[in-house]
C-alpha cells in the first residue's frame, strides 16, 4: 500500500504541477511548488504571518520559527525527522482531537500531500522565499529538438513543456485565421478585405510580420489596448455609489489611447500615472495622467461621514495600485496582518501613507481637478484655435468699418442667431376645454377652461422643405395670473412632452413624427429640464417648468430635428403641446411657434431684432445701400468693431475651454497627513502612526527610501523588482492566449496560481526589462512566436483534456469581449466611425433603464440616447455608468467598473443569444452588412452572401455553408420580412440607407443573412 | 439533477406537459430530453448546476421570494409594538439609552431629540395574538404565517453601504449578491428561464432611494450567476422578442440554420463551447415563449386578483410582482427578489407611510395566502424586509415628523420553507432603540436564509484572490429560534 501510494505521489507530481525545470521522470521536491501551497492553504490560517490569529505561538511561514519549540513544548519541525516532527505526527494522527487540519476545516490533507510533507521534512525541510519575491533571472533557453518549428525563444519554453507532457504542438494557422486573429487582438476588430488581400497575396518570407508591424502602427491599437486598462483603472463616466451623478474624466482615458499608441514604455506609463504630479516642472500630460488613481466611486449620499469615506478612497488606491502593478491582494492586510503573504498590516498602511496624500474631501470629493486638454486633438477645437489666430490678426489690423460688419454680419448669419419664421395657427385644440384666440404677433393667447392636464394641438403650415428647427415662444400676458408665462396662479407651467408630426399636404399618406435629437431652453427650473419635453414619458411628472413662482418672464425653448423636414408642396405641422404633470392647471399661456431651416452646430437664444436677423442672411456687400447704412447704424450703435472681435476670441475660447473637461488629478497637500494604522480598517480607530514605505517581502531591490508616491512608482519599475514585469507580461499573455502564465493573473501571492511555465514568464519578464519596457515589442515578440501562430483546431478530447490550452498546445480560441464584438459588427457592416477620442457617446440602449433605478429629481435623468455618428462609435467612448452599465456590455461579461477588474469572466448564455438575435445594434448591423453585400458585390446571390461572410470571417464559406445561407434568403424574400420593420425600431442611422434606393425585398434577405452570420460562434470568437 | 427530489421532479413533468402548448417539436423535444436523460447529453444542457454536495442537508425551503423595501421601512409604527411610548410622547431620547452611537449627518446637529409614538393603532391578530400596525391589515389577517424578527442590526447607517451590505454581506462594492451565491450554489431548476430574477416595483415616491446593478450583481462569481431584471414596460427580458415579428415557425428555422452552421464549424474545430452555445440559444428560443406567457395574467382567474388585489392588473406595482413571483416560483425559479422603494421617509411620516403600506400590504399577504393554497409555502422561503429601522425619535419638527436611519434595530418577516409561523423572535427597549434580546446581525439573517436552502453558510465559499470567500464572510450564526 505504502509503495502504491508512493508511486501515486511520483505520478501525481509528474503530471499534476506545472511548475520546476526538473526534467521527466525527477521527483525533486521544490518547497514553493509542492509544500507551500499545501501550508499556506491548510496552516497559515492559524499558524502563519498573522499574529492576530496565530494559535498555539506556532508559526510555519518561517523556517527559523517552524524548527523551534511550539507552546506545547514540541518541536514544530524536526529536519530529516519526520517522526520526531510534531507537525507530521499531528498530520497522520488518528485522534479527531489532535489531528491536523483540525476537522473543522473543509480541506483535508490528501495522502499525497501528507507523502509530500513526509519527503520534504526528511530532506531537510528547506525553506526557499516565495518564487514571486524572487527577483526574475534571465533563464537559459531550453535546447529542444523540433528545432525547425521554434521562431523565437518563446516557442523553446513551450515545447519545452509540451515535451514534458508529451504532446506536440499543433499545425500553423491558416493565413485567414492569421490575420484575424492578429488583427483583433492588436485592434480589436475584424481585418477588411484590402488588409486580408494585402496579406494573403504577400509571399515574402516576412509578410507575416510585416502585417503584425502594420497593425501595430494603427491608431486602432491604442483604443483596443486602452480598453483594458479602463477595467484595472476602474474607468467610468459616473462617480458612482448611490447616486451615480456623471463625471468627465475622458481626458484621462484619452491619454491612455494616446500612451499606447506612441508605445509609451511601461515605466514611464507607470511614473506618469501614479505620481506624474510629484515629476520636476511636470507637464500637463504628466499631471493629466495621475487621474489614473482619482477614477474610483465618489459619493454624494447625503448623511454620510466624510472620514469614511475619504479612507475608502485611499484604500482603493492601495488596494487597486496592488493588483495592478504587484499583482497582490494588498487589501486583506487592511483588517489585519496578510494570513498567507508576508504583508503586515503595519506595511498595508505604509502604502497607505503614500496615498493618503490628496487634499480631497469624502462627500463629494471631487478635487483637486485640473482642466487639461485631451493629448488627442479635437477637430472642433483645432478648427476654434485657426480662427482665433485669425481674429487675433484682425485685432491688430486698423479698423476697416464696413469690413467689420461685413464680418459681424457673416458670423449672425453662419453661426449667430437663427433665422425663426413663426408659422401661423391654422387650428388648435385643447383636451381640457381651453380656448385659444389668436393675437397679432400669431401668438396663441390660453384662457376659458383650466384643466388640470391638458394637451394643445396646435396645427399650422409651411412651405419649408429643410427645417431643421422648431423654437416655442411661451410670451407674458396682462390676463395671465401674475405676469408669468404659466396659467397656474404662480405663473408656472410643466410642459411634459413636446411633439411634432409633419404631414404631406399633397399627399396626405405621407407623414411622420419629426425625431427630435435635442432641446435646449432659455432657462430651465432645477430637476424640470427641457430634455424632459423628448424623453418619451409623462410619468412622474416629468417635464420642464421654468420657476414661474420667481421668475415671471417671457421664455423660450428649441427642439432641433435629427433630420430637416418638409415636404414638397407644403406641409402640415402637427404640434402636440403636452401637459400631464399631476400639479394642477400648469398649461403654457401664450404659445407662439416658429421653425427654421437655418443649420447650426449649436443653436443660440438671440435678443437680436428680427429685422436685424433678416439683413444679415445676405452678404453685406450685396445690400442695397440703404440696408447697408441701417446695419452699420445698428452695428455701431450696439458694437465696437474691437470689442466685438474680443468677445468673438473670448466667445471662442470659451468653446475650447467647454471642450476641455475638468479632470480629477493627484496632488499631495502641503502639509503632511499624518497616517496611523487603522484598528480592524475602520476610519475612527487610529493605532500608531506610520511612515510610508514598502513591503520588505517585495524590497529586494530598493536602493533608496520610498517616502512619496514618486520614490514608490520608480521602486515599481527598478530592473531588480520581483513582481511589476512578471505581472505586466502575464497580462498581456492573457490577453492573447486567454489565460495567463499564471492563471491568477491578480494574485501572484502564496495563495495564487504558479506559473504554468515559470521560466517562460521569467525569460518575457526580463525581455521586457532589458528592451526599455517597450510593449510593442513584447507583443510583436509573443504574436511572432510559433507558440502563437498555432492552428486552434484539435479534437473534441484534446478540449476535454486542457480546455484551458494551459500547454499550449494550440492556438488561442475563445469569445471575444463585448466591446469586441460590437466593435466587429460595427467594422464589418461599415458602420463603424473611427473617430480618436473625446467626450463619451451614447449608443443604443432599450429605453428606461437609468430612470427605472434612479428617477430621483435632480439626481437622475433619461439615457440621453445620441444619434448620428455617435451610435457607431468604438465602445471604448460609450457612456460608462456604474450602477447600470451597458446591458448589452454587462450580458457579454463587462465589469460594473466599481473596482479594479483584473479578469473578466467569460460566460456562454441565453441572454447573450437575445442579444446577438435581437438587440438593435446587431440588427442595424445587419441591414448594412445586407446592404454592403448588395452594393459592393458584383455577382449573383451566392457570391454577395460569400462577401458578406467574408467580411465577417475572413473566410470563404463552404459549399455546404453558403447553400444553408441561400436557404435563408431565399425564405426571407418570399416572406416579405421588410426591413422598413426594423427602421422604426431602431430608427438611428438607418436611413443613411433611404438614399441608396436598394429593393426592399432583397435588402430584407440579405440582412437576414447576415443576421445570420453576425450570430455564428465564429463571429464572436477569436480563433 | 441528483439532488431533485422525486416529488419536485413529477411537479416539474406536470407542469412541462401543461405548457408544452406553443413550444415547436424539436424545442419540446431537447426539453424532455434535459428534464429526462438527465445530463449527459451536452447539445441539451443547458440548465445550470449547481456544486456537488449541496444542497448540503436536506432543504426545507427550495425556493425564496424575497420583497426588499429599499428606504428602510419604520418598524416602530409597523410591527414593533411599544405601548411604552404612550407616556413618553414628545419626551427627550434620553442619553442613557442613545449612549454614543452614530448619527447620520442629516441628525447629528440635531438640539432635541423628541420621541414620536406611532400615530397608528396595532391590533391583535390570529392565534398568535400578533400586534400589528392597523397600516397593514392584510398582513395582519395571515399573521399565523409569518415570523417577525424584531431584533435585527445591521452596521452601515447609510442606504447605499446598508443595502449593499444586505445583499452582498459587504457594505462596498465588489461581493456576490445572495441571489447569485444561491445561483452558484445550488444552480437551476428550470430550462426555460433563468434561475435568479429581479422585479423592480414602479414607485410612487418623489424622493425614491436609487438602486444599482449590483444590488443582483455577481462580484468576482461569473457573470451568469447575476440576476436577470424583468420589466414591467417594454420587453420583459431585454431583447427578448424578435424586432422583426417574426412568426414562430420562421424563427424555428433561422435558429436551425444558424445550429446547423454552427455545428459545421464544431465538427471542424472541435472545440465543445460551440455546442453549448448552439444549446443556449436554445433556452433564448424557448424564453421567448416561455417569459410571454409567464408575464400574461390572462389566465388567471379572477380570484386570484381578490387575493392580491387589484393592483396586480397594473404591471409593475408590488401587487403585480408579487403575483408575477408566484408564476416564476411554479416555473422553478429558485431565486426571485422584488425590490419595493420610496420608504425612506425623513419627514411626513404621517403622509407617506401609509400609501407605502398601502401599496406593498395586500400584495405580500396574498402571496402568502396564495402559496399556502397551491401547497408552495411549505418549501417556499418568502422574506419582507428593508435594509435598516428608522429612528424613534424625530428628525425635523414633531408636528410633521420625520424618521431618521436607525441600525440598532429594526423589524423583517419572513414566511414558509423552514421558519416558524405566528412567531415573533427578539426584543427591543421601551424606546425601540436598543436590542434587549436575541440580536440578529445581518451576516445571522444570511446564515439562516441559506440554512433554509440546505446550505451551511460556512462551505458555500468560492476562492478569489487567494482566499475562500463566502457570503457570510467570516461572521453569522443560524438562527435556530426561528427555525421550524
Amino acid at each position: 500500500m505504502q509503495l502504491y501510494r508512493h508511486l501515486l505521489f511520483v505520478v501525481f507530481i509528474v503530471t499534476h504541477f506545472a511548475s520546476g525545470t526538473s526534467s521527466l521522470g525527477e521527483t525533486r521536491i521544490q518547497f514553493s511548488r509542492d509544500i507551500l501551497p499545501i501550508l499556506s492553504n491548510h496552516c497559515f490560517t492559524c499558524h502563519g504571518p498573522d499574529q492576530q490569529s496565530r494559535q498555539s505561538g506556532l508559526r510555519l511561514d518561517l523556517r527559523s520559527a517552524a524548527v523551534l519549540e511550539g507552546d506545547s513544548g514540541e518541536l514544530a519541525i524536526v529536519p530529516g525527522k519526520p517522526e520526531l516532527s510534531e507537525v507530521y505526527q499531528r498530520i497522520i494522527s488518528d485522534d479527531e482531537d489532535i489531528r491536523m487540519p483540525p476537522s473543522e476545516d473543509a480541506h483535508r490533507l490528501s495522502n499525497e500531500q501528507i507523502d509530500l510533507i513526509k519527503e520534504w521534512i526528511l530532506n531537510g525541510a528547506q525553506y526557499e522565499n516565495h518564487w514571486a519575491f524572487i527577483p526574475p533571472k534571465r533563464p537559459t533557453v531550453p535546447i529542444v529538438a523540433k528545432k525547425l518549428w521554434v521562431k523565437n525563444p518563446i516557442d523553446n519554453f513551450v515545447l519545452r513543456r509540451l515535451g514534458d507532457n508529451t504532446q506536440i504542438p499543433s499545425a500553423e494557422a491558416s493565413r485567414e485565421t492569421l490575420i484575424r486573429r492578429v488583427c483583433f487582438d492588436l485592434t480589436g476588430i475584424p481585418p477588411t478585405l484590402e488588409e486580408q488581400t494585402l496579406f494573403l497575396t504577400d509571399h515574402e518570407p516576412d509578410a507575416y510580420e510585416r502585417m503584425v508591424d502594420r497593425y501595430l502602427q494603427s491608431p486602432l491599437y491604442g483604443e483596443h489596448l486602452g480598453r483594458y486598462w479602463l477595467d484595472l483603472a476602474r474607468y467610468a463616466d459616473t462617480n458612482g455609489y448611490q447616486y451615480d451623478t456623471e463625471r468627465e474624466q475622458w481626458a484621462w482615458r484619452d491619454w491612455v489611447i494616446d500612451a499606447y499608441n506612441n508605445n509609451m514604455p511601461f515605466d514611464q506609463f507607470t511614473i506618469h500615472q501614479l505620481a506624474g504630479d510629484l515629476l520636476p516642472d511636470a507637464t500637463d500630460m504628466q499631471r493629466l495622467a495621475t487621474g489614473f488613481n482619482r477614477n474610483h466611486g465618489i459619493t454624494i449620499e447625503g448623511g454620510i461621514i466624510d472620514e469614511e469615506y475619504r479612507t475608502e478612497y485611499v484604500m482603493d488606491r492601495v488596494v487597486t495600485t496592488g493588483s495592478v502593478w504587484l499583482g497582490m491582494t494588498v487589501g486583506c492586510a487592511r483588517c489585519h496582518d496578510h494570513k498567507y503573504d508576508p504583508l503586515s498590516q503595519e506595511e498595508f498602511y505604509q502604502l497607505f501613507a503614500l496615498f493618503n496624500q490628496v487634499p480631497e474631501r469624502g462627500m463629494r470629493g471631487f478635487s483637486p481637478q485640473e482642466k487639461i486638454h485631451s493629448p488627442i486633438p479635437n477637430p472642433k477645437a483645432f478648427h476654434l484655435t485657426k480662427q482665433i489666430d485669425e481674429l487675433k490678426k484682425q485685432l491688430a489690423q486698423p479698423i476697416n468699418l464696413d469690413k467689420s460688419v461685413e464680418n459681424w454680419s457673416a458670423s449672425v448669419r453662419t453661426s449667430g442667431p437663427v433665422h425663426w419664421e413663426v408659422v401661423e395657427a391654422e387650428h388648435f385644440k385643447s383636451t381640457g376645454g381651453s380656448s385659444f384666440s389668436e393675437l397679432e404677433d400669431q401668438s396663441l393667447l390660453v384662457g376659458g377652461a383650466n384643466p388640470n392636464q391638458d394637451n394643445y394641438t396646435i396645427i399650422s403650415r409651411t412651405d419649408c422643405v429643410d427645417a431643421t428647427a422648431v423654437r416655442l415662444e411661451a410670451l407674458t400676458h396682462e390676463s395671465l395670473p401674475g405676469g408669468g408665462p404659466g396659467r397656474h396662479s404662480n405663473s408656472n407651467f410643466v410642459l411634459s412632452e413636446f411633439e411634432l408630426e409633419v404631414i404631406s399636404i399633397k399627399n396626405p399618406d405621407k407623414r411622420s413624427k419629426v425625431k427630435f435629437k435635442q432641446a435646449l431652453a432659455e432657462y430651465s427650473q432645477s430637476g424640470y429640464d427641457i430634455a424632459k419635453t423628448i424623453d418619451g414619458t409623462v410619468d412622474n411628472n416629468n417635464g420642464w417648468a421654468v420657476d414661474g413662482p420667481t421668475r415671471k418672464q417671457p421664455v423660450q425653448a428649441i427642439w432641433v430635428a435629427d433630420q430637416p423636414f418638409g415636404y414638397e408642396g407644403g406641409t402640415s405641422l402637427k404640434f402636440v403641446l403636452k401637459h400631464q404633470a399631476n400639479f394642477a392647471t400648469h398649461g403654457i399661456g401664450r404659445p407662439r411657434l416658429s421653425i427654421t431651416a437655418d443649420k447650426r452646430d449649436q443653436y443660440t437664444f438671440t435678443n437680436l431684432p428680427s429685422e436685424v436677423i433678416a439683413l444679415t442672411r445676405i452678404p453685406f456687400q450685396q445690400l442695397p445701400p440703404n440696408d447697408r447704412a441701417f446695419l452699420k447704424a445698428f452695428y455701431l450703435e450696439n458694437h465696437n468693431p474691437h470689442e466685438s472681435i474680443r468677445a468673438e476670441i473670448q466667445n471662442k475660447q470659451d468653446q475650447i475651454a467647454a471642450l476641455t473637461p475638468a479632470t480629477m488629478v493627484m496632488a499631495d497637500s502641503s502639509q503632511k497627513r499624518v497616517t496611523h494604522l487603522l484598528k480592524r480598517g475602520a476610519y475612527d480607530q487610529p493605532a500608531q502612526i506610520v511612515e510610508p514605505g514598502v513591503p520588505s517581502s517585495m524590497d529586494t531591490h530598493s536602493p533608496s527610501k520610498v517616502t512619496n508616491r514618486l520614490d514608490f512608482a520608480n521602486w515599481l519599475v527598478e530592473p531588480h523588482h520581483p513582481l511589476t514585469a512578471r505581472v505586466v507580461v502575464n497580462r498581456h499573455w492573457r490577453r492573447l492566449f486567454g489565460r495567463g502564465l499564471v492563471e491568477t493573473a491578480e494574485d501572484f501571492g502564496i495563495q495564487g496560481d504558479l506559473p504554468t511555465h515559470p521560466d517562460l514568464l521569467d525569460w518575457l519578464a526580463t525581455e521586457l526589462i532589458d528592451k526599455q519596457w517597450d510593449i510593442k515589442y513584447l507583443q510583436r515578440k509573443i504574436l511572432t512566436s510559433a507558440t502563437y501562430r498555432q492552428s486552434s483546431i484539435a479534437t473534441p478530447k484534446d478540449y476535454r483534456a486542457d480546455p484551458d490550452n494551459r500547454w499550449l498546445s494550440r492556438g488561442p480560441r475563445f469569445r471575444l469581449d463585448g466591446e469586441q464584438i460590437r466593435d466587429a459588427a460595427l467594422a464589418a457592416s461599415g458602420l463603424l466611425q473611427s473617430q480618436l477620442g473625446g467626450k463619451s457617446v451614447y449608443p443604443y440602449q432599450p429605453k428606461g433603464l437609468w430612470l427605472e433605478l434612479n428617477n430621483r429629481p435632480g439626481y437622475s435623468k433619461a439615457y440621453p440616447q445620441g444619434s448620428g455618428s455617435d451610435l457607431v462609435r468604438r465602445s471604448i467612448y460609450s457612456f460608462w455608468k456604474r450602477t447600470v452599465p451597458s446591458p448589452m456590455l454587462k450580458t457579454l461579461d463587462a465589469p460594473e467598473r466599481e473596482f479594479c477588474t483584473v479578469r473578466r469572466s467569460r460566460t456562454n448564455t441565453p441572454l447573450q443569444a437575445l442579444l446577438m438575435l435581437n438587440g438593435p445594434q446587431f440588427m442595424e448591423a445587419s441591414v448594412f452588412l445586407g446592404a454592403r453585400m448588395m452594393l459592393e458585390c458584383d455577382g449573383d446571390v451566392k457570391d454577395k452572401i460569400a462577401y458578406g461572410f467574408r467580411l465577417v470571417t475572413s473566410r470563404d464559406p463552404s459549399m455546404q455553408e453558403t447553400a444553408i445561407l441561400l436557404e435563408e434568403y431565399n425564405e426571407s424574400f418570399n416572406n416579405h420580412e421588410h426591413v422598413e420593420k426594423v427602421n422604426p425600431q431602431i430608427g438611428g442611422v438607418s436611413h443613411e440607407l433611404n438614399n441608396l434606393s436598394l429593393d426592399e425585398g432583397e435588402l430584407s434577405a440579405y440582412s437576414s443573412v447576415a443576421r445570420i452570420i453576425f450570430n455564428l460562434d465564429e463571429f464572436i470568437t477569436k480563433g | 439533477m441528483h439532488h431533485l427530489s422525486i416529488p419536485f421532479q413529477i411537479d416539474r413533468r406536470r407542469f412541462l406537459e401543461r405548457t408544452s402548448r406553443g413550444l415547436s417539436g424539436l424545442a419540446l423535444a431537447s426539453l424532455m430530453n434535459g428534464a429526462l436523460k438527465g445530463s449527459d447529453n451536452a447539445v441539451t444542457q443547458t440548465m445550470e448546476k449547481g456544486i456537488p454536495g449541496i444542497p448540503h442537508f436536506p432543504p426545507k425551503a427550495k425556493r425564496v421570494i424575497y420583497m426588499l423595501q429599499s428606504g428602510a421601512p419604520s418598524q416602530v409604527d409597523l410591527f414593533d409594538y411599544k405601548p411604552s411610548l404612550e407616556k413618553l410622547h414628545l419626551t427627550e431620547l434620553p442619553a442613557s439609552v442613545r449612549q454614543t452611537q452614530r448619527l447620520t449627518g442629516m441628525t447629528a446637529g440635531q438640539k432635541e431629540f423628541p420621541v414620536i409614538q406611532s400615530p397608528w393603532k396595532f391590533n391583535r391578530h390570529g392565534q398568535s395574538g400578533m400586534m400589528m400596525s392597523e397600516l397593514l391589515p392584510h398582513l395582519g389577517s395571515v399573521a399565523d404565517e409569518i415570523c417577525v424578527v424584531k431584533s435585527m442590526h445591521t452596521e452601515a447607517i447609510n442606504h447605499d453601504p446598508a443595502i449593499t451590505f444586505f445583499q452582498s454581506g459587504n457594505q462596498q462594492p465588489g461581493r456576490p449578491s445572495v441571489g447569485a451565491w444561491l445561483s452558484y450554489g445550488l444552480g437551476s431548476e428550470t430550462e426555460n428561464l433563468p434561475a435568479f430574477v429581479v422585479l423592480l416595483t414602479n414607485n410612487s415616491f418623489y424622493q425614491a432611494q436609487p438602486l444599482y446593478d449590483r444590488l443582483w450583481g455577481s462580484g468576482f462569481l461569473p457573470s451568469k450567476y447575476q440576476g436577470v431584471k424583468f420589466r414591467s414596460s417594454g420587453d420583459p427580458v431585454l431583447y427578448l422578442k424578435d424586432p422583426l415579428g417574426s412568426p414562430e415557425k420562421i424563427r424555428r428555422k433561422r435558429l436551425d440554420r444558424l445550429a446547423e452552421l454552427n455545428r459545421i464549424r464544431a465538427s471542424e474545430i472541435g472545440d465543445p463551447e460551440i455546442e453549448s452555445r448552439i444549446s443556449q440559444y436554445e433556452m433564448a428560443y424557448r424564453m421567448q415563449t416561455s417569459v410571454p406567457e409567464l408575464t400574461d395574467f390572462r389566465d388567471e382567474p379572477e380570484s386570484t386578483f381578490e387575493l392580491y388585489g387589484e393592483d396586480a392588473k397594473t404591471p409593475g406595482s408590488h401587487a403585480a410582482n408579487c403575483l408575477l413571483a408566484r408564476r416564476l416560483a411554479e416555473r422553478g425559479v429558485r431565486f426571485i427578489q422584488i425590490f419595493h422603494r420610496g420608504w425612506d421617509h425623513h419627514s411626513n411620516v404621517k403622509t407617506h407611510l401609509p400609501n407605502l403600506a398601502k401599496e406593498t400590504d395586500q400584495g405580500s399577504a396574498g402571496l402568502i395566502k396564495d402559496l399556502k393554497q397551491r401547497g408552495m409555502l411549505e418549501d417556499t422561503l418568502v422574506i419582507w424586509a428593508g435594509e435598516f429601522g428608522r429612528t424613534v425619535y424625530s428628525q425635523g419638527n414633531p408636528n410633521n415628523f420625520g424618521r431618521d436611519h436607525h441600525p440598532r434595530c429594526f423589524s423583517i418577516w419572513m414566511a414558509g420553507g423552514g421558519v416558524k409561523s405566528g412567531y415573533s423572535h427578539g426584543e427591543t427597549d421601551d424606546f425601540c432603540y436598543n436590542i434587549v434580546r436575541d440580536p440578529v446581525h445581518v451576516h445571522d439573517f444570511h446564515a439562516t436564509m441559506l440554512h433554509c436552502l440546505g446550505i451551511d453558510h460556512k462551505q458555500l465559499t468560492y476562492r478569489f484572490q487567494g482566499r475562500d470567500y463566502r457570503l457570510t464572510d467570516v461572521h453569522g450564526h443560524v438562527v435556530k429560534e426561528i427555525l421550524a
